[in-house]
C-alpha cells in the first residue's frame, strides 16, 4: 500500500533580508508516514520541526523537494490537513460547538447535520456541557480538547500536531495524551506528531523519528511496537518495549543536545 | 474608635452598596446646584451672566410647554444618529478592505491621517462654500467627521488580528472571503466597538458645531441664538442637554456594547 504522506528531499532555507545570510531550517528530509499511523517527531529546539509540520500543513511555501498527500503534492493549505497549533488558535468569539463545527460550516454543511456531527466530537474529546462556553471560559487543557476535536470534525485525511499539549500543566497533558491514544483508535487517524518530550513522544507513537539539530535532517527512526489499548501511563513504567524505546529516543537526542552546545 | 480600617471596610461596603453610585452622583449633583445657587444670587444682573437653576428649570418648562425643546432636541438626534449612521456604514468596510493589504494600507495610511486632521469645524468652510447653510452641508460634516475615526481603528485593527487565527482557517479550508468574514471582520470587532464609540464622540460635537455655524434648529443653534437673544437661561439649558444626551447616550448603549465584546473576545478576564 503507497504511504499517505510522502516527503523526498525537502530542504528549506528562511531568506534574512537584513543580513543577507539565510537560515538552513531542513535539510533533505526523506520521510513516509503510512495510513492509520500516528508517528513522532522529536529533536532539539530550533532543528525545523515546526518549519516541517508548515510546509506540510501548505502555511510555509517550499522550493527543494517534495511533499505529497496520496500522491498529490501539497501546494496551500487544505482540509485534507489539519493542524493542531502550538498555542491555542480557536477562535475567541465563537462558542466550543462553534469553533468545532467551523470546518463543517465552511464546507456549506447544512446545520442540523453539522450540529449532530459535532456533538459526537464534543464527547470524544470530553467537552460535554461546555459547548456554549467561550475559549476565554475554558481552561488551557480544555481550549487544547477543543483545537483537537475542531481538526477532528473537518475530517482530515492527515492530522499534523505542533506540540499541541505543551502549555499545559503535567497532570492534564497525562490525561491528555491518554485521550488522544483512545481517539486514535476510535478513528483510525493518520497522525503526525511534533514534541520536545521524550516520554510522550514514546508514549504515542508507532515510530519516531530523530532530527538532528539544525540544519534538521532525519537522523533515526524509533520502532515502538505496544498495542494502542495497552497505552496507559500507568502500565509504560513496567512496559520493556516502553522503556527501551524512551531511553534510545532519550539516547538519540541527547547526542544532539551535547552537538548544538558545542556549537 | 475611628480607625483607618474601619474607614476602608466602610468605604468597601458602601461602595457595594446598591445605588452607592446613584446617590453619590445625586449628591454631587446636588453640591454643585448649590454652588451654582450661591454665586448667582451674590451677582449682578444674574439673569444675563449666570441665571440661577430654578430660572434655567423653568425656562426649560416654559419651553417644553411651547414644543420648542422637543423639537430642538429630535432635530439634533435625528441628525446624529443619521450622519455617524452613514459614516460608520462606509467606515466599517473601507477600514475592513484597506487593512486587507499592507500595501494599500501603507499607501493609504499618510492620506487618511491628512484628511482626519483636517476634521470637524475645519471642513466646515469648503462644505458651506458647496452646499451652503442647509441640513446638508451640516449632515456632510457629521458623516466626514464620524468617518476617519472609524475607518482608521478599523483599518489597524484587521492587522492586529493574530496571524494563528488565519493559518488556523486557512488549514480548516477557508477561501478568502470565508477568512474575511469568519476571522477578520470578527477579530476586529473590539477595534470597531472602541472606534465606534469614538467616531459617535466626534460626531456628536460636529452637529453642535454644525448647527450653530450653518444655523440649522437643534440645541447647537438654541444656545448659539440665546446667546443673541440674551436668554442666557436657554444657553444653559442647551449645554445641560448636550452633555446629558451625550452621557445617556455613552453610558446606557456604546459603552456596554464595547465592554461586552472586549470581554466576549477574552481581551479582559472577568
Ligand atoms: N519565519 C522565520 N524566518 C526566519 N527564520 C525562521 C523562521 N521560522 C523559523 N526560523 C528559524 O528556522 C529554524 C527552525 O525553526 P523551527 O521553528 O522550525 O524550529 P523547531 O524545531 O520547531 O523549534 P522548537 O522546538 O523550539 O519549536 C530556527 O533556527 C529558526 O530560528
Ligand atoms: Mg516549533
Amino acid at each position: 500500500m503507497p504511504a499517505k504522506l510522502v516527503v523526498e528531499g525537502l530542504t528549506h532555507h528562511y531568506p534574512d533580508e537584513y543580513t543577507g545570510e539565510s537560515v538552513h531550517a531542513l535539510e533533505k528530509i526523506n520521510l513516509e508516514v503510512q495510513e492509520g499511523e500516528l508517528v513522532t517527531v522529536v529533536g532539539p529546539s530550533g532543528c525545523g520541526k515546526s518549519t516541517l509540520l508548515n510546509i506540510l500543513a501548505g502555511l510555509l511555501p517550499y522550493r527543494e523537494g517534495v511533499a505529497s498527500v496520496d500522491g498529490i503534492q501539497i501546494s496551500g493549505p487544505g482540509s485534507d490537513r489539519g493542524v493542531v497549533f502550538q498555542e491555542h488558535a480557536i477562535l475567541p468569539w465563537r462558542s466550543v460547538a462553534k469553533n468545532i463545527g467551523h470546518g463543517l460550516e465552511l464546507k456549506g454543511m447544512v446545520k442540523e447535520e453539522r450540529e449532530a456531527r459535532v456533538q459526537d466530537f464534543v464527547e470524544l474529546v470530553g467537552l460535554s456541557g461546555f459547548e456554549d462556553k467561550y475559549p476565554h471560559e475554558l481552561s488551557g487543557g480544555m481550549k487544547q480538547r477543543c483545537a483537537v476535536a475542531r481538526t477532528l470534525c473537518a475530517d482530515p485525511v492527515i492530522m499534523l500536531m505542533d506540540e499541541p499539549f505543551a502549555a499545559v500543566d503535567a497532570q492534564t497533558r497525562i490525561t491528555l495524551q491518554e485521550e488522544l491514544n483512545r481517539i486514535a483508535i476510535a478513528t483510525k487517524k493518520t497522525i503526525m506528531f511534533i514534541t520536545h518530550a521524550v516520554d510522550e513522544a514514546a508514549f504515542l507513537g508507532d515510530r519516531c523519528f530523530v532530527f538532528s539539530a539544525r540544519p534538521g535532517r532525519l537522523k533515526a527512526i524509533v520502532d515502538i511496537n505496544i498495542a494502542r489499548e495497552r497505552r496507559i501511563w500507568a502500565d509504560m513504567n513496567a512496559d520493556d518495549e516502553f522503556v527501551r524505546a524512551r531511553d534510545e529516543i532519550l539516547r538519540l537526542v541527547r547526542e544532539e543536545v551535547s552537538v548544538a552546545v558545542e556549537e | 474608635m475611628l480607625s483607618r480600617n474601619n474607614l476602608n471596610r466602610f468605604s468597601a461596603f458602601w461602595r457595594h452598596f446598591p445605588a452607592a453610585n446613584a446617590i453619590n452622583l445625586t449628591l454631587i449633583i446636588i453640591g454643585i446646584m448649590l454652588i451654582w445657587l450661591v454665586i448667582s444670587s451674590t451677582i449682578e444682573n444674574p439673569a444675563r451672566y449666570l441665571p440661577s437653576p430654578i430660572v434655567v428649570v423653568l425656562s426649560s418648562v416654559d419651553m417644553i410647554y411651547k414644543g420648542l425643546l422637543p423639537s430642538y432636541f429630535g432635530d439634533t438626534i435625528t441628525r446624529l444618529v443619521v450622519g455617524s449612521a452613514i459614516g460608520l456604514t462606509l467606515g466599517i468596510p473601507f477600514g475592513l478592505l484597506l487593512g486587507l493589504n499592507r500595501t494599500v494600507a501603507d499607501m493609504f495610511y499618510p492620506l487618511m491621517n491628512f484628511f482626519q486632521s483636517v476634521s470637524g469645524i475645519a471642513i466646515f468652510p469648503i462644505v458651506v462654500v458647496w452646499w451652503g447653510n442647509s441640513d446638508k452641508t451640516v449632515l456632510a460634516v457629521i458623516l466626514y467627521t464620524s468617518f476617519f475615526p472609524i475607518a482608521f481603528t478599523v483599518l489597524s485593527g484587521v492587522r492586529e488580528v493574530p496571524l494563528r487565527y488565519i493559518h488556523a482557517a486557512r488549514t480548516l479550508g477557508a477561501t478568502r472571503y470565508q477568512i474575511i468574514r469568519d476571522v477578520l471582520l470578527p477579530g476586529s470587532m473590539p477595534h470597531i466597538a472602541t472606534g465606534s464609540r469614538l467616531s459617535i464622540g466626534f460626531a456628536w460635537r460636529a452637529v453642535i458645531a454644525g448647527e450653530m455655524l450653518a444655523g440649522r434648529e437643534g440645541l447647537g443653534w438654541m444656545i448659539f441664538t440665546g446667546q443673541d437673544a440674551d436668554k442666557t437661561a436657554e444657553v444653559i439649558l442647551g449645554m445641560v442637554m448636550i452633555g446629558v444626551s451625550w452621557i445617556v447616550l455613552d453610558h446606557y448603549l456604546l459603552r456596554p456594547f464595547e465592554a461586552d465584546t472586549i470581554e466576549r473576545w477574552g481581551l479582559v478576564q472577568r
